[in-house]
């Protein structure tokens, strides 16, 4: 018997851009492929592009990987072929065991059904017989928790109890290889960990896991391997760790090639009478960094120039996430007076003994202003970007120093 | 365990030993299949009043029309050997199993897109459960049957019995042409609507509501179809074939129609989902 559960060799799949060649091509492969007369699958024709273009990965059983790229690299695609909707247009892809896929759950649902009769139906496409829905229907209800609505037309749910029926019905399809994508997004918080719970409970039988997700946490902490995709080809395949550092990296990069030198140049305005010249992140070492672990010493170094006197000046470096503020360095705040700036360059460093906050990529913001009302003379936004990566030896996203006493 | 690989043209390459994962597949469908059929069923008269007598609405108008359209003089159906309400409702039935199950397999892909996008399940099912329903009519019109010989007093022959295995082929020629007509709308979708006219006109082409008799009886057969819907209801009044060669040269036809539309839809099914 062989040993894996996935093995994906050279496979591509390729689309049409525009509806009518999807059309013509369509009608034309269905001709070809009814007479048997020639195949068109692996060339690539006007207007087609490869989606997924000469992956391969192997997956060993009770193994779990994850899938990660910007959007439109391909990654649900690569999805749906490893499910079996899609065909690879080159390539194999080889399956050992059932698939189950929760990349839409509550397939083929009926609106004017109830969650009862749909549960049924659900289960059905999912391939399980009547006998084990029988067997799983209480252990279903309970995991979806819905209450009272069982009976009611699946119409009058929220689109949580939708998600959560459906995923319900599906991780009791019992899966030898689970597909997720980004699922779990929807549904509450309570019913989130629920799921990643359970997603654990099924690792532990010895399912493999294959999961999309944008969730930089999922995917470290579910997924040992990661494939890498852009633009539908494969950049890389490892340790989730060093992929997920990767995909950042690159997308600094870019983001970087992307920026403005000076963000607000071009603007016709007139002189600022403060504005920053340039911001460098330092470790403890003094070398420029781009990133830096959870809990390591840091330093920012600002220089700035003022074309007049600044009174009362303040300083503020604010640490964003897609999800908000995490933290704001700020002297106002922080009741630091500064000597009046004379008109001139000057250079400040900020220093953190410990960077204690989260493994994430932050955009940072800095920002230098004058007075008690703090009004901003320059405010870059977003301008900048740091990477906290996951200390060595640290379970969790923080690393803080800890005193263990026994009594 | 199972072991599946995937790889471009996958059907084709397995030739000749295609056939035995068809009809495991189809097997292990079957209750997926009534699954889906009970669900269209449920859901369709969920919503509404009258449910399962829509089935019998139609006939009743149809039927009404042609027998008005008779006395003005306007069509001429000529002279049937049973009431013309119970010659219209047998020829109607029948092709009604047709037409129902061709304009309802041609939506049935595209109406499951989003299903068959995202989870994979053996196609067919959804054409078969779409024909499903309009056997399930079939079987309401049947009921209606019996009403109306009982009004007219009217004993069919003991050979009656067999019409019902005589719409086995109908039924055989619906699920070839729905299988093929399934897959050619999920790609071009003007395949529905060109059905839908034809449906309509193919009715009045077909001797459904009037019998084939005299000087047009010779076009008439030309129409395969005439031979299907004929047969069932010949064995019903006469209780024997009228036509038997063009009766069994049709059905074997038919036949064949199946077994090509079936292997098409397994050779190009996979390039349906992208397209949906």
């Amino acid at each position: 018997m062989p040993d894996f559960a996935i093995r994906v060799s050279s496979a591509g799949k390729k689309f049409s851009k525009s509806l009518k060649d999807m059309m013509f091509y369509g009608a034309k492969d269905i001709v070809l492929g009814s007479f048997a007369l020639g195949d068109e699958s692996s060339l690539l024709r006007r207007g087609e592009f490869w989606a997924v273009d000469d992956v391969s990965f192997e997956l060993k059983r009770g193994e779990s990987v994850g899938i990660i790229g910007p959007n439109g690299s391909g990654k649900t695609t690569l999805l749906r072929m490893l499910n079996g909707i899609f065909m690879p247009d080159k390539g194999t892809i080889e399956v050992n065991g059932k698939v189950g896929g929760l990349i839409h759950v509550g397939a083929g649902f009926h609106p004017m059904l109830s969650g009862r009769e749909n549960i049924y139906v659900n289960g059905a496409i999912l391939g399980m017989s009547r006998k084990e829905i029988d067997r799983k229907f209480s252990s279903i209800v309970d995991f979806a928790d819905i209450g009272d609505f069982l009976d009611s037309p699946v119409k009058q749910y929220s689109s949580g109890m939708y998600v959560r029926l459906g995923f319900s019905v599906a991780v009791h399809s019992d899966p030898d290889i689970l597909l997720v994508d980004e699922v779990l997004a929807v549904g509450d918080r309570d019913f989130s960990l629920k799921c990643y719970q359970k997603m654990k409970e099924i690792r532990e039988r010895g399912t493999s896991i294959v999961l999309v997700s944008h969730n930089e946490y999922v995917i470290r902490e579910r997924t040992e391997k990661c494939l890498y995709l852009e633009g539908g080809k494969p950049k890389a395949f490892g340790p989730s760790d060093e992929m997920i550092s990767l995909y950042i990296k690159d997308g600094l990069l870019k983001k970087a090639a992307n920026r403005p030198s000076a963000p607000y140049e071009g603007k016709a305005q007139k002189p600022r009478r403060a504005e920053i010249l340039s911001v460098r992140f330092l470790s403890s070492d003094g070398t420029e960094v781009r990133g830096l672990s959870s809990g390591e010493d840091f330093r920012a170094e600002i220089r700035f120039r003022a074309t007049e006197a600044v009174v009362e000046p303040f300083f503020s470096v604010n640490f964003y996430t897609d999800r908000g503020l995490v933290y704001a360095a700020n002297s106002a705040y922080e009741k630091v007076a500064f000597d009046t700036i004379a008109p001139g360059d000057g250079k400040l460093t900020l220093h953190l003994p410990r960077l204690d906050i989260p493994t994430e990529t932050y955009y940072v913001s800095v920002i230098i202003g004058e007075g008690r009302e703090c009004y901003a003379l320059d405010a870059q936004h977003f301008a900048y970007t740091f990477i906290v990566e996951r200390a060595t030896n640290a379970r969790g996203l923080l690393k803080l120093p800890t005193a263990w006493k026994m009594e | 365990m199972r072991h599946e690989r995937y790889e471009p043209n996958r059907m084709l390459k397995k030739g000749i030993k295609a056939w035995g994962p068809m009809v495991v597949e189809l097997w292990e469908a079957r209750e997926l299949a009534s699954r889906l059929f009970m669900r269209n069923l449920a859901a369709r008269y969920k919503q509404a009043f009258l449910g399962f007598l829509w089935a019998v609405i139609v006939p009743f108008v149809a039927i009404g029309t042609f027998i008005f359209l008779n006395r003005m003089g306007i069509v001429n159906i000529g002279k049937t050997d049973v009431p013309y309400p119970l010659f219209a409702l047998l020829g109607l039935s029948a092709y009604q199993l047709f037409s129902t199950g061709i304009t309802a397999s041609c939506g049935a892909l595209v109406e499951a897109g989003d299903m068959i996008a995202k989870v994979n399940f053996p196609r067919e099912v959804l054409v078969i459960a779409a024909i499903a329903q309009a056997v399930f009519e079939l079987l309401i019109k049947m009921a209606l049957i019996a009403a109306v010989c009982i009004y007219y007093q009217y004993l069919p022959p003991v050979m009656a019995l067999m019409a019902v295995a005589a719409l086995l082929p109908l039924l055989v020629l619906t699920m070839g042409l729905g299988l093929i007509l399934s897959l050619a709308n999920a790609v071009v979708r003007d395949t529905a609507q060109a059905v839908g006219i034809l449906m309509t006109f193919l009715m009045f082409l077909t001797p459904v509501l009037y019998p084939a008799v005299g000087p047009r009886a010779f076009w008439l057969r030309v129409n395969p179809l005439t031979a299907l819907i004929e047969g069932p209801r010949d064995l019903f009044i006469y209780g024997s074939l009228r036509h038997p060669t063009a009766f069994w040269v049709v059905s074997s036809a038919a036949l064949l129609i199946l077994l090509c539309a079936w292997r098409v839809f397994h050779l190009v099914e996979t390039k349906v989902p992208e397209r949906l």
